[in-house]
């Protein structure tokens, strides 16, 4: 009798995938593709949300438009283009020469030094926040006490500020703030996929570059470089998304505001503000739209850059 | 020129020594084969000719200059791998082209050598395709050929043939002998298989432990292995090693009678091929008879002797189970004194 009821509880073979998919499914039809279609809806849409849903009015392009004429939009992605290359570039030139000689040195300690130069990507973005505003800090900061002491040493002292720098609130100095902190926080992660390329190159490859006369550069030239390929273009195309779409550091580091005469603004940072201090959804959306066909089409630039006639091969 | 002398060269890694001094002497233009158990110490010496490895002692030198401290590409060897260490990301002929590249070559004389070098190794089709591209065979020629390129003065061999299949090593072992033959330059094989040595070799040192235990042509180790780990090592299947009686097993104390063992003789060595069916003589127990085609392995249990005896016979003659009477013959016996070392002549052909 029991297994008789137990029996009639069962699930057909055919619904049972879809009752067991449903969890996933659900939850990204609501926090990943609602929004996403929404966002586009919106950017055809003026809406100020506190008028509530019935608020929006169809505009067509006008939010496209707007945002290809905000001046401040323009200078957000100029401020973003700047940020993603001089923190993304460094990323890369260190990561790698830096992954080849903790591969080749170490031994036993390697771990704990890839560990080191990783901790800051799993580190809070609040907490990086408040070490590098302490480090910047124009008084007491350890930057300008360091600076300080090196315009005392003749000759390299002419090269030095003579005044403590502010910066966090001078608008020259801030794009390097926020970029040396990108840099720094990413260039471990950088580290550990460049190591884990290292690890496939097969020794034997190298010896018989030993062999055939390549010195130890000429075998990172040749040999190394080459074969880390495919994980530059991964790391790279990592870095281009997440550098066009930084927020965080320069959020927190700039108040919120894109710090004075905007110049720490990313357009992540502009749209956000657009939307929740200017209220208007709909310019935010169409920015942020624009923003992606920016991050869709330097991906695809990435790639066509990479692909060669081996790997089409 | 391709000399290449080794005097008393030893490697050791901290307190453990590997290779307990060599001394070996490679003649220009020969081939020259070592073979092995895994471990023996046979692909760290070939690696020390090739400067992978350091020496920790004694002398190497090649067409009479020490080579000790020069870099690998100084010495005039070039290496073929065991997995074929082609560079992935170059095609056939910058693979080939790369030791002359890095020496800097000019790009047309680069391209007119690979293209003579893929000519001797009827390559030149694969010239434009990438490793991945090619089979295993092809890969193997490929990497030849980037040996060949840089005209050495010593190939050198790590277990070549290895990956390939069976019937494809076959044909790679000709090609190899062919090559020797057309660029009659001295070539060092490193291998773990007793056919490619005995089929390649001029000469084959069995290496055991660190030491080479006996150095010679390939017929004269098999049919006069020096000591007991060398009449084993060679010839498939195995060597019979039978130990002089000591119970009262009438059937062993006939085998060994049959065998002509004296007193001093501790162990006689006997191939399979060499103990053959007979309508009198020992009695024996087929425990397993393997039949190859042309011939049959039977494993045969002899009363009171350790372990099963082969015999190589004329295929079909048996079954599993059947008791049969064997013969050995005499004059092809080879004695062992209690070391392990030959005696005197078991009259070998």
């Amino acid at each position: 009798m029991r297994a008789a009821k137990f029996m009639a509880f069962r699930l057909s073979p055919e619904l049972a995938p879809y009752l067991f998919l449903s969890p996933f499914v659900l939850l990204f039809l609501v926090f990943g593709v609602f929004p996403l279609l929404f966002s586009l809806y919106l950017a055809f849409q003026t809406w100020e949300p506190t008028s509530g849903l019935a608020a929006m009015q169809f505009v067509g392009w006008d939010n496209f438009a707007f945002a290809l004429q905000d001046e401040w939009f323009w200078k957000s992605l100029k401020n973003t283009a700047w940020l993603a290359l001089a923190s993304g570039v460094p990323q890369h030139l260190v990561a790698i020469p830096l992954a080849c000689f903790i591969h080749s040195s170490f031994g036993s300690l390697r771990n704990g030094v890839v560990g080191a130069y990783f901790m800051p990507y799993i580190t809070s973005t609040v907490a990086i926040a408040i070490l590098f505003s302490s480090l910047f800090s124009t008084d007491y900061g350890l930057i300008n006490v360091v600076l300080s002491g090196l315009s005392q040493i003749p000759l390299l002292g002419g090269l030095m500020p003579q005044h403590p720098v502010d910066w966090l609130n001078d608008p020259d100095t801030i794009k390097p703030a926020i970029a040396l902190i990108v840099f720094w926080r990413y260039v471990g992660f950088n580290v550990v996929l460049y190591l884990a390329a290292l690890q496939t190159i097969p020794k034997d490859i190298y010896e018989a570059a030993t062999m055939d006369g390549a010195s130890r550069w000429q075998q990172f030239w040749f040999i190394t470089l080459p074969s880390l390929k495919p994980m530059i273009f991964f790391g790279v195309t990592l870095s281009v998304i997440g550098g066009l779409q930084l927020f965080e550091e320069a959020f927190i580091l700039t108040g919120g505001r894109g710090g004075s005469d905007q110049a720490g603004m990313t357009t992540a940072i502009y749209l956000y503000r657009m939307a929740f201090d200017f209220n208007d959804f709909g310019a935010a959306s169409a920015m942020s739209w624009l923003l992606f066909i920016v991050v869709a089409l330097l991906t695809w630039l990435t790639n066509r850059l990479f692909s060669t006639k081996e790997s089409h091969s | 020129m391709g000399q290449v002398s080794l005097q008393g060269i030893r490697k050791n890694y901290a307190e453990v020594s590997v290779i307990k001094g060599i001394d070996l002497e490679v003649q220009d233009g020969e081939f020259m084969v070592f073979v092995g158990p895994s471990g023996c110490g046979k692909s760290t010496l070939l690696r020390m000719i090739a400067g992978l490895e350091s020496i920790s002692g004694g002398e190497l030198r090649i067409d009479g200059v020490r080579a000790n401290e020069l870099r690998p590409a100084d010495r005039g060897a070039a290496m073929v791998f065991q997995s074929y260490a082609l560079y992935p990301h170059m095609t056939v002929a910058e693979n080939m082209g790369f030791a002359l590249k890095m020496a800097g070559v000019p790009k047309q004389q680069r391209a007119a050598q690979v293209g003579r070098a893929a000519e001797v190794l009827h390559i030149v089709e694969l010239l434009a395709r990438y490793p991945k591209e090619l089979s295993g065979g092809q890969r193997q020629r490929v990497a030849i050929g980037r040996a060949i390129v840089r005209k050495p003065a010593v190939f050198l061999f790590d277990e070549p043939l290895s990956n390939l299949d069976a019937a494809l090593r076959v044909s790679m072992r000709t090609e190899l002998s062919r090559l020797h033959k057309e660029l009659a330059t001295t070539m060092i094989y490193v291998t773990h298989d007793q056919v490619e040595a005995l089929t390649l070799g001029n000469r084959i040192a069995v290496f055991n432990q660190g030491h080479i235990e006996q150095l010679g042509a390939p017929m004269d180790l098999y049919h006069r292995p020096a000591n007991e780990f060398v009449a084993n090592f060679i010839g498939m299947p195995n060597i019979n090693l039978i130990d002089r009686p000591d119970s009262a097993s009438a059937a062993h104390l006939a085998l060994w009678e049959a065998l002509q063992g004296s007193a001093t003789v501790q162990r006689i060595g006997l191939r399979p091929e060499h103990l053959h069916l007979a309508g009198q003589g020992i009695p024996a127990l087929v425990v397993l008879a393997e039949h190859l085609g042309d011939s049959s392995i039977l494993h045969l249990q002899v009363e009171g002797v350790n372990g099963l005896l082969k015999a190589k016979v004329v295929a079909g003659q048996c079954i599993t189970g059947q008791m049969v009477c064997i013969a050995p013959d005499a004059s092809r016996v080879l004695r062992y004194d209690v070391d392990g070392r030959l005696m005197e002549s078991g009259g070998n052909s």
